[in-house]
């Protein structure tokens, strides 16, 4: 017993220069405890918080162009409190939301129609391809002259902005679906219709789900976009009224609105996940 | 020697799939085209255990997709019970290497599957269903997700699923081959239960020669360049009785006999092989 530890203890002491296995800091994919990942996304925005107040604190800039952060949170208090910011809020939820779904229920299906068979994806592909490269805010002219101004012009601008990527998205995580797991369907008697519906569906489910919370937030670009350009009510709006009357900290509490509202909708999506997809092996 | 073994054991069942002249041609890029089958005919009989052996990229995953409808041959016919085989169809269901299972349905909504798109009644699939599943031993696990199963436990839901549907033929391509040594031998042991149980005809492919030495009643062996049939072999030296411990089937006679003769040939596929590349 004491032998052996002295044995050890020799080693460990003498040799410095033996290669020992130890924990380092950054390793390839490893997960960490729970505590760190709280603290350790904590650090970065006390520190973010702390650098900014500093900046307004020692006055590098005006409080007009750079407001404190418990001047936005302040601000962004009231602007609910007794500006009616709620009603623009819903106003720019509302329009995501429609129109969110809108591409949803146009992209999701052609998406997993072309990545299924090659003809509708011949038919479809080199159209979808190229509006994939036209930047959205380029129909913004088009869309005021035929909408106006009203919702129809936002709603428009955000499914264009959403659809060509989602539907390629979804096409390629469609023809990711393992051929075998198609073929074993069809020789267990389904036919085409039943291989869409109980195969290749289920199968992409989850991929699309997880796509549809990325493009999500591209969503919300196109929105503040549009509402920037040419709107009376929505979060984008408030913040070009405020730029009106030089209201920095207005726009910095849209802004702050707006990353908020992504967060939670980011959860959401995530919590869906969870619950929809339980049954899946995690990679 | 081997052609008096072979007289005896054609076995007197009528025929269930016969292939005559079947050739297969792929078209690659740039309008090539490689013949990946040519001038292949065998016959499979009833209730037997037919094996499809050669050295990789004979064709055997080729013949066993064209028998499941899932390609169609550039000539020649394919019949199943005198039906010319035009499409996929649940009278030919096909277990793959790849796990196939579909991770979002439970073992037991695995294996009603085909049933349920069949259109069979919730209850008479339901008892069917469970039936299969004690058969492949997973009654303990009917209510689990694929994630929770090891790649044997999948492979036996496969099988179930496919069983469960009662196909006229079986057909398997390397089923066994993604699983490690101990498993694999388990599942084969597990396959001549199978054989013995449901009295079914099964086309199975494989390049390992144990495997088809243990499993075959009849083994086509396949040679490459073009990828055809070179030669029916029967394994007699099991007298018509399947088998079931591996151990026991390793020290029969004649058994050796057919090893060495096997690997002959594969070696002589290889030679051929190198010679052409
Ligand atoms: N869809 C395809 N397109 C083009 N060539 C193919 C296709 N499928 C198979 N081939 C070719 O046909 C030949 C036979 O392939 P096959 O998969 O049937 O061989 P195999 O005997 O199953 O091989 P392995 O033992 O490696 O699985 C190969 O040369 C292969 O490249
Ligand atoms: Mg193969």
């Amino acid at each position: 017993m004491s032998g052996s530890d002295s044995t050890i203890a020799a080693t460990s002491a003498g040799d410095t220069a033996s290669p020992r296995r130890r924990e380092r800091w950054l390793e390839f994919k490893k997960p960490i405890p729970t505590w760190e990942l709280i603290l350790l996304g904590l650090i970065v925005w006390v520190l973010f918080f702390g650098i900014w107040k500093l900046a307004t604190a020692v006055g590098w800039a005006p409080p007009f162009l750079l407001p404190a952060p418990d001047a936005v949170a302040m601000t962004l208090y009231e602007l609910f409190a007794s500006r009616g910011f709620l009603m623009d809020v819903l106003v720019s939820v509302y329009r995501i939301i429609v129109s969110f779904a809108a591409a949803c229920l146009i992209a999701v299906p052609l998406g997993i129609l072309m990545g299924s068979f090659s003809r509708i994806e011949a038919l479809f592909n080199p159209l979808v391809s190229a509006w994939r490269y036209l930047p959205a805010p380029s129909f913004i002219p088009l869309l005021l002259m035929w909408f106006g101004t009203d919702d129809t012009s936002k709603l428009a601008l955000l499914f264009i902005g959403v659809v060509w990527f989602l539907m390629t998205l979804v096409m390629d995580h469609t023809k990711a679906v393992k051929t075998e797991v198609i073929q074993t369907a069809l020789t267990l008697g389904a036919n085409r219709w039943q291989v869409l519906r109980t195969v290749i569906v289920p199968a992409v489910m989850p991929n699309v789900v997880i796509t549809m919370r990325q493009m999500l937030a591209a969503a919300w670009t196109y929105l503040v976009i549009a509402e920037i350009m040419a709107a009376t009510d929505g979060i984008g709006a408030m913040m070009m009224r405020a730029k009106r009357f030089i209201h920095a900290d207005e726009i910095m509490a849209g802004i702050v609105m707006i990353g908020v509202l992504g967060l939670l909708f980011d959860y959401l999506f995530r919590v869906l996940e969870r619950i929809l997809f339980s049954y899946q092996e995690e990679t | 020697m081997a052609a008096l073994q072979q007289a005896a054991r054609k076995s007197e069942a009528p025929l269930k799939l016969v292939a005559s002249d079947v050739r297969k041609e792929f078209s690659l890029r740039k309008g090539e085209k490689i013949t990946a089958v040519e001038k292949m005919s065998f016959e499979v009989r009833e209730n037997e255990m037919c094996v499809l052996l050669g050295p990789s990229g004979c064709g055997k995953s080729t013949v066993l997709k064209i028998v499941a409808g899932l390609e169609m041959p550039t000539s020649g016919s394919m019949r199943l019970d005198g039906r010319e085989i035009v499409a996929p169809g649940r009278e030919r269901g096909m277990v793959f290497q790849a796990y196939t299972s579909f991770p979002w349905l439970t073992v037991r909504q695995n294996v009603e599957y085909g049933l349920r798109i069949n259109g069979m009644g919730a209850k008479e699939r339901r008892e069917r269903a469970e039936y299969y599943i004690d058969l492949v031993h997973l009654s303990k696990f009917r209510d689990v997700y694929p994630k929770q199963l090891s790649g044997g436990m999948k492979q036996r839901v496969a099988i179930a699923r496919t069983l469960a549907n009662e196909p006229a033929l079986l057909l398997m391509d390397e089923p066994f081959g993604a699983l490690d040594a101990e498993t694999r031998w388990h599942m084969q042991e597990f396959m001549i239960e199978i054989l013995e149980s449901s009295k079914i005809t099964v086309l199975m492919v494989t390049h390992d020669i144990d495997e088809a030495l243990f499993l075959a009643d009849h083994i086509v062996f396949m040679s490459t360049h073009p990828g055809t049939k070179r030669e029916d072999l029967w394994t007699d030296f099991k007298n018509g009785v399947r088998i079931r411990d591996k151990e026991e089937i390793l020290g029969m006679d004649g058994y050796r006999d057919m090893e060495t003769k096997i690997l002959r040939m594969m070696r002589e596929e290889s030679l051929l092989k190198k010679q052409l590349a």
